[in-house]
Order: C-alpha cells, then sequence, then structure tokens
C-alpha cells in the first residue's frame, strides 16, 4: 500500500492509501468515479486512458493510465478531459474539435484532446516552422487509436487552432 | 435478410415480464436518462448552426455518457455500491471441460458468487433462440468454441476483484479431461442463388430467386456440409430446378469455349475483430423486494437486448424472475456491427440475478478479443466467363464458405446478404452462387461493417481488374460495359428502388488525377527505388436489412423548442445530430433535446406484433395488419446503414405532421388567413429561413410565434410514429382534424396543445407484400475508390501516396458526418487489406491473450491525411437520405490489391496483405 | 493428476511459439570437451548466442529506430522512436510507461534506466558471428572493454531484467548468471567468434 497525493485538474485529493498494483485508470475511474479518461486496451496500446502530466520544471506531457500504477502519481498535478473548461466555458481545442466534427463515437476523444493541448502548450514555449507542423501533429497524434474517424477531422482541428495563432506557435 | 427476432416478443408476454426501457426516477443527480439527453436545455447546442453535434460538447468534456461511465452510485435511486462480475471463458475447445478448480478460488480470491451451467439449469434460465448454445459450458461437455463462458465469478468489492483477475491470469482455472476434438455442428445456413435472364433485357427471367423463391440444399452430406448437386430424388424440386439451371450455367464455364475468357480463382478472407474502442460492458441491479431488473448496457440493438433478458429470465423459477425489467440503453464507444445482438446482455443481467445488489461486467480488451463478435472469414471460389469479342461478362459461378464460429448468430444472413452482392455493379445474364456458413470453434462471428458483402465484393473487384487487364481492355472502360443500370435486374431478379448512378461514378473515378497520371507515377517510382501503382474499384452496397422499423416521437414546446425522441442508437454514426437536421428540415429549428436508444417512450402507439417479418406469406400479413395496433416489427437494430434512411424517418415523418396540424393552422391564424384562403392549402409552398417561416407576401413568422400560438389554440404539438420498411415503405391513412392524412409510417400519435397523446387508428394500410422478402436490396448506394500507393524494393513497406474515395448518398444529413464516415472507412479498409488479421483457433483470440499490440489496426501514420479526397456526389431531385457507412470501406480494399498488382505484378489472393508479403514479392 | 497434465498441454499449445525455444544454457564446462580452445569458445558463444537472439535482448536491440515487442519481435506499438538519448520522442518518453518495476496489471515491463540500446549496437537480423564482432567491437559495444562486457552481461541490473521479464514474456534462457558464466568462458578462450 501507498500514501498517494495528487492534484487533479487543480484540485488536491489525498492522502489516501492506494493499493501497489492499483492501476491509475482504475484509480480514476473506479475510486474517483472521474470516467471521462477511458479505458480501451489496458495495455497502453490505444492511448485513450491517456491524462496530461504537468510537471513541476513548467513541461507537460501525457501519460497512459491503465498500465501505470496509481501510486506512480504521488505528488504529481494532472490534467483529465473533465479539467479542460473553466467554468463551462470551452478551450479553443476543445471548440475546434467540436466544429470539425473530429470525433465520431467519442470514446478516444479524451486521448486525443490532452495530446492535442500538451502540443499547443509545447508549441507555445517552443513554435515550429509552418514546414514542419503537419509532421509535428503526426507525431504526436500517432499513438493514439481512433476506429471510427480516420484521424483527419482531429488533425485538421489542431492545425486549425494552431493557424489561428501563428505568431503564438509557428516560428 | 436478418434472421427472427419476433419470437422474443411473443415470449415476453407469455412470460408475464413487463419491460419497460424507461428513464429512472429524477433525483438530485441527473438522472440516466438526463445525462443521455443531448445536448440539454439551456446548454450550447453545436448543431443548431451546422457547427458540431449535439452530443459535441459533452464528449470533448468527457460527460458520464456511455455504459462504462456508469457505477451504482451515480444513478439515482440505487444503492450506492458496485460489485464487480467476471466472466472465465475457455480457451480450450477440444477436450472435455471438468469444472472449476475450486480449489484456486479460495482466501482472497473466493468469490461472493459463482455462476455456472449448473446454476442456470437450477433456476430454470432459458436462452433465447437468436443466442442457441450453452451460456456457460456443462461439465462434462467439450466447449463449444473457443471463449465460450464456463462461470460467472462476482465479487463485492472493487479491490477484491482487481486482485482477483490479476492472480486469476496465471491460473488455470478450468480443469478439462479427455480429448474429443471440436464438437461437431450442422451449419447454420446454406442458400443457392440462380439467375438466368431472358433473352432480352425487357423479357422475364428464366430463373430467378425473386421469380422462384430463395432455395437450400436439402441434403447434407455426413460430415455436415451441404450437397450442392441436383439429387435424383423426388423431394426438394425447388432447389433441383435452380441447381439444374446452375450447373449449365457452371458447365458453360467450363467448355472452353475459345470466344470465352473464363477465369478460375480462390480468394480467402481473414478474421478481424471490430475493434470498438469501448469493450462491451454493463451494469445491472436486481431489487428483489421489487422483483424488479434494472439494467443499463450500450448495444446497437436495445430492442434485442431488453427482449432477450426477458425471455431468458421469463420461464425462471419464482424467486430468479423478474416482474419488471428496466433497461436504460447508453451511448457507445463504437459499433460497427459488433454490438448488433451480441449474449453478452443475458450475462450482465444473470450476475443482478445471482448477486441481487448492484454488479458491474466488463470486458477487458483481451476478453473482448476473446467473446466479442468477429468477422467472417471467407474462403470464396469464383468462376467469371467474359466474352472476348464484347468485353461482357456472360456468366458467374461462385462457392462461398464461411466460417460462423461458435454460435450461430447472424451467420445465415450473412452468408445470404453476401452472396447477393457477389456481382456487385454488374450486369450478369447468368449467375449462380452457392454459399454455406460453418460452424466451427473459433470465436463467434456475425455482423461486421460490410457483413459478408466486403469480403465478396473485394473477390469480385479483385478478378474483375484481372479479366480487364487479361483482356487488355481499361479497368474503368471494362467496369462501364458490364455495369448494372437503373433498370436492369439484380441477381436476386428485382430491379434497384433507387436510381443506380455507376455511370456517374466511372466517370468521376475516369476523370480523376491519380487515374490520369498513373502511368507518369509509375516511370517515378522506377526511378526512385520504388515501385508505384494505381487501383480502382467500385461497388454497390445496400443499406436496409429487408425489415426494417423506426420509433420517433417529436415535440415542439410554447417557446418553440423541439424535442425528439428515437429507437436507434448513437456509437459514433451521428443519429442524433441527423435526427435533429432532419426534423429542424420540417419544423424550423435544431432540436435541443435529442434522446436515443429510447424503446419505451412509445407505449401510447399501443404496438403489438407478430409473425417473423422476413418469413411472413401474405396472407398472414394481410389478416394480422386488420388490427390497426399491429407492425410487422417494433424497432431494429441500428444496423445495415439504415441509421439516415429508417431511423430518422419517423422522426421525419411526426414532425411532418406537427407543421401540417399544429404549426401551419397557426401560422395561418397568425396570418390572418382564412382556412377558405386558397393559400391555406399551400402548406408545402411555405419555406423556412432562419428560424422564420416564410410565404411569399407574408410576413416572416419566428418559429416561437407559431409554437405558442399552436399551443394555445390547441393544435398538434406533439407527434409520435412508426414506421416499417420492406425494400419499400409502408403506407397508411389517418383522419387528424377532420382530414385525411396519407404518410409512410403505419402508426401515430397525436398530441393537442399540452394533452395527452391519443392513438389515431390508420386506415388503408399497405405493406411492402411480403413476396418482397425474396429480394436481395432494392435500396443501394454507391463508392468508387482510387488508390495509388508507393511500395519500397527493399523493404516491402507500403506508403499510400493518395486516395480518391466519390461516393453517392442521396441527401445527406449532416454532410460533415458524411465525410467523416468515408474517412474512419478509408482507414477500416486499409486496416482490413493490409493490416489486421486474427487466426480463427487455438492461437486466435478466443486464447484471451490477443490487444492491440499483436492486433494492428490503422493509425495515423498508415493512412494518406493529407492525400485522401472524398467527393459525395449531389443528391438528385428527390433523393431520400441514403445509407453509406458501409459502402464507404468496401472499394478500398479491393483498389489497394488492384493498386498492389499494378506497383509489384503480383495478384495477392488473401487478406492481409503484409509487409513481408510484399518484401517476398519484389525479391 | 490428470488435470495437471493437460493443463500443461493447453499451455504449450498457446505458447508454442516461445516453447520452440530452449529455456535452459549450458554451462562453460560442458564444452569442457572440445579439444580446441578457438573452437570450445566459438562454442561458447553460439551458447550465449541463445540469450542475445531472445526477443528480450532483440528487441531493444533493433536494426532502426523502433524497438520491438512480444515473441514474435513485433513493432512497439504504440509506435515509439528511440529519439536522441534513445528514451523516445517528446511526445512519447519511455519511462511514461515503463516504471521503475514490471507492472503486473498493466503486463508492462519497468527498469529505472529502461531504453533503447544505441544504433550501433542494434543486432536484429544478424548472425552471431556479426554479432559477436559487434560485441566486441568497443566503437560498437558503448566502449566496454572485454570485462567490461562480461559485467555488462552478467550483472547489469536492465540486462537482468531479461530472466523476469514479467507476465506473458518468456524468459531468455538460463539465469543472467549462467550467461555471465559464458560470457567469461567465451572471454578466457580467447574470445573466438562463431564463423
Amino acid at each position: 500500500m501507498t500514501t498517494v497525493r495528487m492534484r487533479i485538474n487543480g484540485r488536491a485529493y489525498g492522502p489516501v492509501t492506494v493499493r501497489d498494483e492499483l492501476t491509475m485508470n482504475d484509480f480514476l475511474r473506479e475510486r474517483l468515479g472521474l470516467t471521462g479518461t477511458k479505458f480501451g486496451c489496458g495495455a497502453g496500446q490505444c492511448l485513450s486512458c491517456a491524462v496530461i502530466i504537468d510537471d513541476p520544471d513548467g513541461t507537460s506531457h501525457t501519460s497512459p493510465t491503465c498500465i501505470v500504477p496509481a501510486a506512480s502519481f504521488n505528488g504529481k498535478s494532472i490534467r483529465t478531459v473533465e479539467g479542460h473548461a473553466t467554468n463551462g466555458e470551452l478551450t479553443a481545442l476543445q471548440r475546434s474539435f467540436i466544429d470539425h466534427f473530429a470525433f465520431q463515437c467519442g470514446y478516444c476523444t479524451a486521448g486525443f484532446l490532452n495530446e492535442g493541448q500538451v502540443l499547443l502548450e509545447r508549441l507555445a514555449k517552443t513554435p515550429v516552422a509552418r514546414a514542419d507542423l503537419e509532421k509535428t501533429i503526426a507525431d504526436a497524434f500517432d499513438g493514439h487509436l481512433c476506429r471510427c474517424t480516420g484521424y483527419i477531422k482531429y488533425h485538421e482541428a489542431v492545425r486549425d487552432v494552431i493557424l489561428a495563432d501563428p505568431g503564438r506557435y509557428l516560428t | 435478410m436478418k434472421a427472427s427476432r419476433r419470437e422474443f416478443a411473443k415470449l415476453v408476454t407469455a412470460s408475464g415480464i413487463a419491460l419497460s426501457l424507461s428513464r429512472l426516477a429524477l433525483a438530485n443527480e441527473p438522472g440516466f436518462a438526463a445525462r443521455e439527453t443531448l445536448p440539454g436545455r439551456q446548454r450550447w447546442n453545436p448543431a443548431a448552426t451546422g457547427a458540431g453535434r449535439i452530443d459535441g460538447v459533452a464528449k470533448v468534456t468527457g460527460a458520464k455518457l456511455y455504459a462504462s461511465d456508469f457505477r451504482a452510485a451515480d444513478l439515482p435511486g440505487w444503492p450506492a455500491h458496485t460489485a464487480h462480475a467476471m466472466l472465465i471463458r475457455t480457451a480450450n475447445a477440444m477436450h472435455i471441460y471438468e469444472g472449476v478448480d475450486l480449489t484456486r478460488l479460495s482466501g482472497a480470491l473466493k468469490p461472493s458468487v459463482i455462476v455456472t451451467a449448473a446454476d442456470l439449469a437450477r433456476i430454470g434460465a432459458r436462452v433465447p433462440k437468436f443466442y442457441t448454445g450453452d451460456l456457460f459450458c456443462p461439465v462434462g461437455k467439450t466447449p463449444l468454441y473457443l471463449g465460450q463462458p464456463a462461470a460467472l465469478l462476482i465479487y463485492e468489492s472493487f479491490d477484491a476483484f482487481d486482485q482477483a483477475r490479476l492472480a486469476l491470469r496465471n491460473e488455470a482455472l478450468l480443469k478439462f479431461g479427455a480429448e474429443t476434438g471440436p464438437v461437431v455442428e450442422r451449419d447454420y445456413g446454406a442458400f443457392r442463388f440462380t439467375r438466368v435472364a431472358g433473352a432480352t433485357p425487357d423479357a422475364p427471367d428464366v430463373c430467378s430467386p425473386v421469380k422462384d423463391g430463395w432455395v437450400s440444399p436439402g441434403f447434407f452430406q455426413d460430415g455436415g456440409g451441404p450437397i450442392w448437386a441436383r439429387l435424383p430424388v423426388p423431394t426438394g424440386a425447388a432447389y433441383a430446378s435452380a441447381a439444374s439451371y446452375g450447373e449449365q450455367i457452371r458447365a458453360e464455364l467450363d467448355a472452353n469455349a475459345p470466344s470465352l475468357l473464363v477465369l478460375d480463382r480462390e480468394f480467402e478472407t481473414q478474421s478481424v475483430d471490430p475493434m470498438f474502442l469501448e469493450p462491451e460492458c454493463g451494469l445491472a441491479w436486481y431489487d428483489a423486494d421489487r422483483k424488479n431488473l434494472e439494467l443499463v448496457l450500450g448495444v446497437q440493438s436495445p430492442y434485442d437486448a431488453a427482449t432477450s433478458v426477458a425471455t431468458l429470465l421469463g420461464n425462471a423459477r419464482a424467486n430468479f424472475k423478474p416482474a419488471h425489467i428496466n433497461a436504460h440503453f447508453a451511448y457507445m464507444g463504437g459499433g460497427f456491427g459488433g454490438r448488433d445482438h451480441t449474449p453478452f446482455p443475458l450475462y450482465v443481467a444473470l450476475a443482478a440475478m445471482f448477486l441481487r445488489r448492484p454488479v458491474r461486467l466488463a470486458q477487458d480488451r483481451y476478453q473482448q478479443f476473446q467473446g466479442g463478435i468477429k468477422r467472417h472469414a471467407f474462403k470464396i471460389h469464383t468462376r467469371i466467363g467474359v466474352d472476348r469479342a464484347t468485353g461482357k461478362i456472360s456468366a458467374f459461378a461462385a462457392d462461398h464458405v464461411l466460417d460462423g464460429g461458435g454460435l450461430a448468430n447472424y451467420s445465415a444472413s450473412v452468408a445470404a446478404v453476401s452472396a447477393n452482392a457477389a456481382i456487385g455493379i454488374y450486369d450478369v445474364p447468368k449467375v449462380d452462387v452457392t454459399t454455406v456458413a460453418l460452424h466451427s470453434r473459433g470465436v463467434t462471428a456475425g455482423s461486421m461493417r460490410g457483413y459478408g458483402t466486403l469480403q465478396t465484393m473485394t473477390a469480385l473487384e479483385v478478378l474483375i481488374d484481372e479479366a480487364a487487364s487479361t483482356l487488355a481492355i481499361d479497368p474503368i472502360e471494362f467496369r462501364r460495359r458490364n455495369a448494372l443500370r437503373t433498370g436492369g435486374r439484380t441477381m436476386a431478379g428485382n430491379t434497384y428502388d433507387v436510381v443506380v448512378r455507376t455511370p456517374e461514378i466511372l466517370d468521376r473515378l475516369e476523370q480523376h488525377a491519380i487515374w490520369r497520371h498513373r502511368a507518369e507515377e509509375k516511370a517515378r517510382g522506377r526511378r526512385a527505388g520504388s515501385v508505384v501503382g494505381t487501383g480502382v474499384a467500385c461497388v454497390t452496397k445496400d443499406y436496409g436489412s429487408g425489415a426494417d422499423a423506426s420509433l420517433s416521437l417529436v415535440e415542439v414546446d410554447p417557446e418553440g423548442r423541439i424535442s425528439i425522441r428515437c429507437d436507434h442508437v448513437e456509437m459514433g454514426n451521428g443519429i442524433g445530430t441527423a435526427l435533429a437536421n432532419r426534423v429542424a428540415a420540417h419544423l424550423g429549428a435544431v432540436a435541443d433535446e435529442v434522446a436515443v436508444a429510447e424503446v419505451d417512450r412509445f407505449g401510447a402507439l399501443g404496438l403489438v406484433t407478430t409473425g417473423d417479418p422476413y418469413t411472413m406469406d401474405q396472407a398472414t400479413q394481410d389478416a394480422a395488419q386488420r388490427n390497426p395496433r399491429w407492425v410487422p416489427a417494433i424497432s431494429s437494430p441500428t444496423s445495415s446503414s439504415i441509421g439516415a434512411h429508417v431511423g430518422t424517418h419517423s422522426a421525419s415523418e411526426a414532425a411532418r405532421v406537427i407543421f401540417r396540424f399544429g404549426l401551419w393552422p397557426a401560422a395561418l391564424e397568425l396570418w390572418g388567413l382564412a382556412p377558405t384562403d386558397p393559400r391555406a392549402a399551400r402548406w408545402e409552398a411555405a419555406r423556412w429561413e432562419q428560424g422564420r417561416l416564410t410565404m411569399p407576401e407574408l410576413r416572416p413568422l419566428p418559429l416561437s410565434e407559431i409554437a405558442a400560438r399552436a399551443h394555445a389554440r390547441k393544435g398538434v404539438t406533439a407527434a409520435m410514429a412508426h414506421s416499417f420498411s420492406r425494400w419499400a415503405w409502408s403506407k397508411a391513412t389517418f383522419a387528424i382534424g377532420g382530414q385525411a392524412w396519407t404518410a409512410e409510417i403505419d402508426a401515430l400519435a397525436v398530441r393537442k396543445g399540452s394533452g395527452k397523446f391519443v392513438r389515431l387508428d390508420r386506415a388503408d394500410v399497405k405493406y411492402p407484400p411480403t413476396v418482397f422478402n425474396r429480394i436481395g436490396t432494392s435500396y443501394t448506394s454507391l463508392c468508387g475508390a482510387l488508390v495509388r500507393v508507393e511500395i519500397e524494393r527493399a523493404t516491402g513497406a507500403l506508403r499510400i501516396d493518395r486516395a480518391y474515395t466519390v461516393l453517392e448518398c442521396g441527401r445527406a444529413l449532416t454532410p460533415e458526418i458524411v465525410l467523416g464516415q468515408a474517412q474512419g472507412g478509408f482507414a477500416m479498409g486499409v486496416g482490413y487489406a493490409l493490416l489486421e488479421s486474427l487466426p480463427l483457433y487455438e492461437d486466435g483470440p478466443g486464447n484471451g491473450q490477443w490487444n492491440l499490440g499483436q492486433y494492428l489496426i490503422a493509425r495515423g501514420s498508415d493512412l494518406p491525411l493529407q492525400g485522401l479526397e472524398i467527393e459525395v456526389l449531389p443528391p438528385l431531385p428527390n433523393d431520400p437520405p441514403k445509407g453509406m457507412a458501409e459502402v464507404v470501406m468496401i472499394p478500398i480494399v479491393p483498389a489497394l490489391l488492384n493498386a498492389i498488382f499494378d506497383a509489384t505484378g503480383r495478384r495477392f489472393q488473401a487478406l492481409p496483405v503484409t509487409q513481408q508479403m510484399l518484401k517476398g514479392a519484389l525479391t | 493428476m490428470k488435470f495437471a497434465v493437460l493443463a500443461a498441454a493447453v499451455g504449450l499449445m498457446t505458447c508454442a511459439m516461445s516453447d520452440s525455444r530452449s529455456a535452459t544454457l549450458a554451462t562453460p564446462e560442458t564444452f569442457a570437451g572440445i579439444g580446441d580452445a578457438a573452437t570450445r569458445s566459438a562454442a561458447l558463444f553460439t551458447e550465449l548466442g541463445k540469450v542475445l537472439t531472445s526477443p528480450r535482448c532483440v528487441n531493444c536491440h533493433p536494426a532502426g529506430d523502433r524497438p520491438h515487442q512480444g515473441e514474435l519481435g513485433r513493432i512497439h506499438q504504440p509506435p515509439v522512436e528511440r529519439g536522441p538519448d534513445g528514451r523516445g520522442l517528446p511526445a512519447m518518453r519511455c519511462p511514461i510507461c515503463h516504471q521503475d518495476a514490471n507492472f503486473e496489471p498493466g503486463r508492462v515491463p519497468g527498469h529505472h534506466e529502461w531504453r533503447l540500446a544505441p544504433r550501433v549496437m542494434g543486432w536484429e537480423g544478424k548472425t552471431l558471428g556479426e554479432i559477436c564482432a559487434q560485441i566486441k567491437d568497443q566503437a560498437r559495444n558503448g566502449g566496454r572493454s572485454l570485462d567490461a562486457l562480461a559485467r555488462h552481461i552478467g550483472e547489469d541490473t536492465l540486462v537482468g531484467w531479461a530472466w523476469s521479464p514479467g507476465f506473458g514474456r518468456q524468459p531468455a534462457p538460463g539465469t543472467q548468471k549462467e550467461a555471465g558464466a559464458l560470457v567469461e568462458a567465451w572471454i578466457n578462450t580467447g574470445a573466438v567468434c562463431p564463423k
């Protein structure tokens, strides 16, 4: 058993004890009822369970939750799909996903949203050239599986957010 | 043609279980129904301006929406605690099952409840006919198939469950005895479709399934397979007649006539998994005090799921027989056919009946591979004869063998549908196709996007490409020369009910740059050290199953806000948005409350059903339809690409009634037009423009103003309707406000003002004749594809350079979703052609060890994300919305194979074509 | 007893791939009968080769920039690349999933040093003779002397993971200690490479 504390979407959780074999996915879904983070494969291969980890150095990355113990998240600050909008106000990326009809069944959406958001924040810090943008998006999203959409609209949705503010995201 | 569901409904009545598929009592927490009604009043509705889906906000904010999101604590009125169940499935279908090794379930692994075959026998559970086969393998029998459940274990706490599932993964929990080999069962269905056209296009067919009926061989070999030959026995005359024509066709193909090119080819397709991203799951609670069974499920076939559970428990011992079943159906994380009629809901219900507290049964991905419905693997043997002088196909004979896996499920139906697709877009005067679906020990195969036609039309389009190149005819010209035109007969012998737009599709393909520049690109590849090839394919796919129904309720409140409820389900297909858009065309605004997968809201219609709509004879239908509440089918699964055409049809018809008998009379009053004014009869000329109803020279009226007046004057403000299609719509006439209203519906109830729904008796109902059951299909959509591939010589790595899909689907209700379906169909086609494959037996998913590391579906990097162009042909005047979600996947596969041939000179006759195989072909 | 035997048979059936490989390593003494030292040395390396070519080693000593996984050595899913430090690209770093130790519920292997072997140390698709030459070449073995190599194979805990790879993975043959003994014996006999 490990005692953990963490911040989820800005809110402090814990201290609570978790079994060392409890996955972060089950901690979110079964213990906290945060079911916006999905369970797809349980093997880290589809990334529909990915959440954002905000590191102390100010950078962020996504992590699958189905193959990582909840105990490993002790002391971490994370964001899930439930935490993007503030006071009901959607983020630019959430809006763009809707505008582009980016998802169909929506089960992979949380993972794509988290990955896309991390990408936007990374580009805001380290912009890329327009010529490299498609590959940058493709590299970021390639770990995420979607069975409905063929991925094109997800790519278009994040690209359009970037192109709407080129001074911020592009060199 | 799909298998019967009807008898279940009758059994429900006989069982005495009241079935309500209804909402829960409201409490402080938003109830299930409130969460699943989208977007909801006072919430932003992206669909209102065409800028998104009605479920858009819910899906980007992680709202509780899917069956997998709900626990008991989320549901008002339920006990707070959720128990967890797991199914133990067998990975052995060759030895006698000797039971669960209970010694391994001691200590922390000890479940609260274990359910086995013996328990089902003890309580008197009854397996619904569609799912015939032991729900749990009984001790002493060899498991019927790999992945057959042997036991259900239920744990009170999640922690106990979680520890147990981890520990049990390493344990040989099931005991086996002597080796028996696999269980041998009869085939699931065998048919022969034989058509010989008359001497001229206008002449009647000499023989055809429509003319002479569908036939099956009546005799079987010792091993179980059908005997296709015409036997000299006095019975089975209909079969013998078709078979003798069929044998004649085969003899002509065998005759080695020099004027005829005959190609004789084998083609094999693999088993694949639908791989919807949300594994099957469910939540249930049996409240023994109230004898009430509550279910939360995500299925494509809600009506079947509820009635099947009722059948399962309808004969059970008193304390295992609910008085009520209350089923709630959630949004789904994908379906693709794989959640249509699966046995999974039965296990969810059993878990609840044996525990009597809320319990969740959810498969992980390994279990979903092990237990979920698969696509049929086919072995296809085809012979095609083409007249060398004219380039016209003169005869076609094929034999299909489907591996149906462990349970019958939809196998017979898939065999029939895929056989009827065997000649694709072509007009062939002599066709003979046999098809048989076999039982095997593999995981059960059933419905999946394409429903067998993917397999047979892939084999066909590859063969057509070979015939064209053998005869040195341009492949598009060859297709044009042989394409079936509007008015021509399908291989069943009927004509399509829709315009056949093959010539336009072929023109678009021919004019496209990918096709025109194929030679230059091939030359470029040679210079670059790779091989480049371009492939084309064109297919047609039915939408509808031949007995399809929908139920809808549309309401307008005094503020002009619209609510829609419908029995069809949302699995990504966008049915909610399509419903809202279709209704908006009649009522001037997009609904802000859409609830799907509701089967229970239509009590006011008082519908009853008897018989099987697929096999009923005319006299039975004539007698049954005298009861004005009788319909041939109450509700359909959301499958067969029927969402747009059938799923939204009832809502559209209900909205028309509201407009004609609610909003229009109110508008006349607001305009000050007397009922006798000639303009009062011109309601069909009115137009909605930006939420206002317009007529020439009259003040545009906002919907809210009209709705308020309609309510005030007690006009029709809500309507519920039922519709039924058997390759044509049923029609009936209803008296509304003293006027006769004829529409493509067979049941109607209306509400005036804020009153109650009143059922209206129909008059003059016209159901499509039962002989239409002989039709293979009469509704069809077309899709053509061009694909250019570049293959690295050294490694065999294939890259799709560019691709083009052109389709027609009548009036697109939500164009962006049509586009998305086409893009998604492309991706699934790429996966099927190049990546996905499941071994059928012990090494396959039935062993419980499969996940996405071995089973590869298309990722972004496998696809031409910037190089895929989709074109949707504009609808023809009066085109209805047509189904398109399946057809868009199909041509991608043969176009890829044809492109690979163009690049490598090698015709692959089995799927998938992997990088290793390509490497082998290039070195 | 009948049950146990049959259960084992079923196990074999489903793991046919992994069971086709030997699970044990011969000791150096087994080779004492080979009189010629060079031949004996090459034979010792050939025995060690059972470890080096096991999926546990080859999967992360690949030919290209992508690790492999599983008993069949398929490309790692999700697709990851070695990146500048052998621990992935910014969007997907090895240690995000691969924790300090194996995590059994996710069937995911772990070690605090989890990373891809450098590109020059890839031996996927090579013959044992080629691997042997490579492993002795300090330009292609991470600058290791033969002694350091012996320690790497015999004692390094990341290498040691190969013998305790967690659920669903066939361990490398023998034990790490046995593999270390083979390396030492090979070195002591002149570190001769098989043909």
